[in-house]
């Protein structure tokens, strides 16, 4: 009877040590969605988020990672990037995944020719999860000969590729047109209603388009749709270029449920347009980066530098989470499924360190702001699998770790 | 009066050059040029492509923009032996710029990616676009690194094809490599040291050693003088006996003048391996990253990353700058390459020792914990500053003047 208390009781540890994979001890959770904003641990199993408390044991867990003065939040989604079809398109992992971006949705790359092959090369393989705005243009974003053929604009096949792909669609993108008129606009938000999907707009207004940015926003765009480069200079649409006020019909816009995103880039966050609207409070729906092969040189507009910088100009940490989580994720209509440490959703972390001191913050076009915090990414999670340790929290000193295999 | 019309005379004598008006200019830094035997307080001028003058005090008078780089080490720009960049092409393979440039490597030697049959695509698509000076080592392989199949396959395996090829690109293609390959016999070392006797280049040599294709024989019999083996602190190689102590064959074969490459990539660089041999001296000829998609990741193969690991295993800054710049330029042949000349053209990292709590991993994830990182602040290739984390080149936005429309 003893022996079998004692091998019950070796069987229930054991269950115990296996309860949970990986567990996150001590990190300052931020996870607007759950109203948590405060020391937590997190536990991981089976690629899930098992358990979010205050305390849990850490015998309970396989592996075990101090986060102890740092920050854990859902792993973030960037809603504007570029790896693929796009000349400076770049791999995910090495960039998105090293910068806490969990989940990148890809603003055009592909069209509904092209799709099945960014499938195969990128969404695939990538560790990264990959999504896609298709671009209108059925040859996607591979210049402006094509972006500006409006005959290869076909909302109906546009939309059912997105109908067979819905699990990687999230919507369309229409960028770049340099022709006259609506209808490349127009022809997005057809597909996105035959579909059922958002529509991202990245519109060139200028004085020859016969387009107006008001008209876009209070006429042309559905609640949802997306305005991306919302502090450009070039289109001069957020801020009077003469009074330095918010322009009237962006609020407007916004109360009609319209949706701003940031798109970083090479050209769209310029301090004097962002810090205007920031003041004005007008602040991106979503943070995204427009990552290429430029913008991720000396501007570095990695989503923790763009939370960064618009900390710099007033936001909290939390607010700057939300935007680039919970929003995105709305956005795509993708939350609560993403976005969230919610228990029994997909184990994707952001661990973050928020430094102190003095640090150049550079824009669009490589003007710098100095600031005095700085949001880094430390480690990521994804699917529940530490896939970038950069200070090795989750791994032995080599002393003392024999003769080891690859640890996982 | 005759000092007086001495004075006029010397005023009109002094050498022109004295006018030149620079581009750039790097002040107060500490250069470590271990070519030229510099490590001290210089500042580096820069006209377009090319540095001008390196000395003391060049006045801030003379440049169009003067960086303040006091309380940083400036180096040639850093030279990575092994990495793999054909982006368009091999699965593995990286975008060069971002990976290369913020690391401040400005050359970067693509190691067998594309092989003979594909290294025309790899140039057109890849190598003619980047601003990182891309390099190669050719693949023995034609379809160059694309799977087993084609890898073990001895017919791809051309040394007259390769060296046609390499003739024909001698700007591009540094010498052959050969990886990968598993059948247990010498065909593809043997075909690749051929292809680099016929074009006059050397060999970079990934190997797995097997019953009968030792590792001994390799080093000593196969290998040429100036032929490279790469992944040496690798477990697949015995380098080191049970004793960890290093192999004679190790010390004969450098004797001979076989080169040693890190290339750490997923699988080979290991703490228990390489601490003992550092500790015994055998130190790398060149430290390099074999950086790709797995790589980058966990490990954290980036240069600046590789090296602070070194840094961390004892060698000394001047020995880890040595062999990320001049060591590898010798070891490729590009002698013009590696090191600070007046005249010669501006590729540097400007490089900062972080001080604090770091660890780096190792391929199979074992920490080192140390005090010191080695971080790249600032790159200028080709005599653009295309990297600059600091922002120290960079003018304040609130002195930047109008924002072209914007007002």
């Amino acid at each position: 009877m003893r022996l079998f208390a004692l091998l019950a009781f070796i069987l229930i540890e054991g269950a115990a040590q296996t309860k949970y994979d990986l567990l996150l001890k001590r990190g300052h959770v931020i996870d607007p969605a759950n109203g948590i904003d405060t020391v937590r641990d997190v536990a991981i199993a089976g690629g899930k988020i098992a358990r979010v408390a205050a305390e849990i044991p850490a015998g309970e867990a396989r592996k075990v990672i101090d986060a102890d003065g740092l920050y854990v939040t859902p792993g973030l989604i960037d809603l504007h990037a570029h790896v693929y079809g796009y000349s400076g398109s770049l791999f995910p992992d090495d960039t998105a995944l090293i910068a806490g971006t969990t989940t990148v949705v890809d603003a055009g790359g592909a069209g509904w020719r092209s799709f099945d092959d960014m499938y195969e090369r990128i969404i695939k393989p990538s560790r990264t999860r990959v999504l896609s705005l298709i671009n209108i243009v059925g040859h996607g974003m591979i210049g402006q000969k094509y972006e500006d053929d409006v005959g290869d604009m076909e909302p109906e096949k546009t939309a059912a590729k997105i109908r067979e792909h819905r699990q990687h669609i999230v919507g369309i993108k229409v960028a770049h047109f340099g022709g006259q008129g609506w209808v490349a606009i127009d022809r997005a938000i057809s597909a996105g209603k035959l579909s059922n999907v958002p529509v991202m707009i990245d519109d060139k207004i200028f004085t020859n388009t016969g387009r107006t940015t008001r008209e876009k926003l209070l006429d042309k765009m559905r609640p949802g749709d997306m305005h991306t480069h919302m502090y450009n200079d070039r289109q001069l649409e957020v801020i009077n270029r003469f009074s330095g006020n918010l322009e009237p019909y962006m609020m407007e816009a916004r109360k009609r449920g319209v949706l701003f995103d940031l798109g970083h880039g090479g050209g769209s966050f310029l301090w004097p347009v962002a810090k205007k609207a920031m003041e004005q409070g007008f602040p991106p729906d979503t943070i995204s980066t427009d990552l290429h092969s430029s913008s991720i040189m000396i501007p570095e507009s990695d989503m923790p530098n763009c939370i960064s910088k618009l900390m710099n100009l007033g936001m909290t940490l939390q607010d700057g989470i939300l935007r680039s989580t919970v929003n995105p994720a709305k956005a795509i209509r993708r939350f609560p499924e993403l976005g969230t440490l919610g228990e029994g959703q997909v184990a994707d972390i952001a661990v973050l360190r928020l430094r102190t001191g003095v640090f150049a913050f550079k824009d669009a076009w490589q003007k710098k702001l100095l600031g005095t915090k700085k949001l880094e990414n430390v480690m990521t999670i994804r699917a529940g699998k530490l896939v970038y340790d950069v200070e090795g929290r989750g791994f032995p000193e080599w002393t003392t770790a024999g003769d080891y295999e690859v640890i996982p | 009066m005759t000092r007086l019309v001495a004075l006029i005379i010397l005023a009109g004598l002094a050498p022109v050059s004295a006018q030149d008006i620079y581009d750039l200019l790097l002040r107060g830094g500490h250069v470590l040029d271990p070519k030229n035997k510099r490590n001290e307080q210089l500042d580096i001028a820069i006209v377009g492509e090319r540095v001008k003058k390196i000395g003391r005090g060049i006045a801030a008078a003379h440049a169009r923009r003067v960086v303040d780089v006091s309380g940083l080490y400036v180096t040639p720009g850093l030279i990575d032996i092994h990495t793999h960049f054909d982006a368009q092409g091999a699965p593995l393979s990286l975008n060069p710029d971002h990976n290369a440039l913020r690391n401040g490597v400005t050359t970067a030697v693509d190691a067998g990616s594309s092989g003979w049959k594909n290294f025309e695509q790899f140039k057109t698509r890849v190598i003619d676009h980047s601003k990182t000076r891309i390099l190669a080592f050719l693949n023995i392989v034609g379809a160059g690194m694309f799977g087993s199949e084609v890898e073990d396959d001895i017919d791809e395996m051309d040394p007259e094809a390769a060296a046609r090829v390499v003739r024909k690109y001698p700007e591009a293609i540094v010498g052959i490599k050969t990886a990968h390959f598993q059948p247990a016999t010498w065909e593809a070392v043997d075909r690749a040291v051929k292809a680099a006797g016929l074009s006059k280049t050397i060999v970079m040599v990934d190997f797995h050693p097997k019953p009968g294709r030792g590792y001994r024989e390799l080093v000593l019999q196969h290998m040429r003088p100036g032929d490279i083996h790469t992944h040496f602190y690798g477990r697949l190689t015995p380098q080191l006996d049970e004793q960890k102590k290093v192999q004679d064959y190790m010390w004969e074969a450098r004797k001979r003048g076989v080169l040693f490459d890190v290339g750490h990539g997923s699988g080979s660089l290991w703490f228990r391996i390489a601490v003992p041999a550092i500790k015994q001296g055998f130190l790398p000829d060149t430290i390099s990253t074999d950086i790709h998609k797995d790589s980058i990741m966990l490990p954290r193969a980036t240069m600046t990353n590789v090296m602070s690991k070194f840094l961390a295993m004892g060698l000394t800054l001047e020995q880890v700058i040595e062999r990320s710049t001049a060591g590898p330029a010798r070891a490729i042949r590009r002698p013009e390459l590696g090191s600070l000349e007046e005249g010669g053209v501006a590729d540097l990292a400007v490089l900062e020792i972080r001080k604090g709590e770091f660890a780096f991993l190792d391929s199979g994830h074992g920490k080192l914990t140390t005090d010191r990182e080695l971080r790249c602040v600032l790159t200028v290739r080709n005599g653009e500053v295309v990297w600059d984390s600091e922002g120290l080149s960079l003018t304040d936005w609130k002195h930047a003047g109008p924002y072209s429309n914007f007002k």
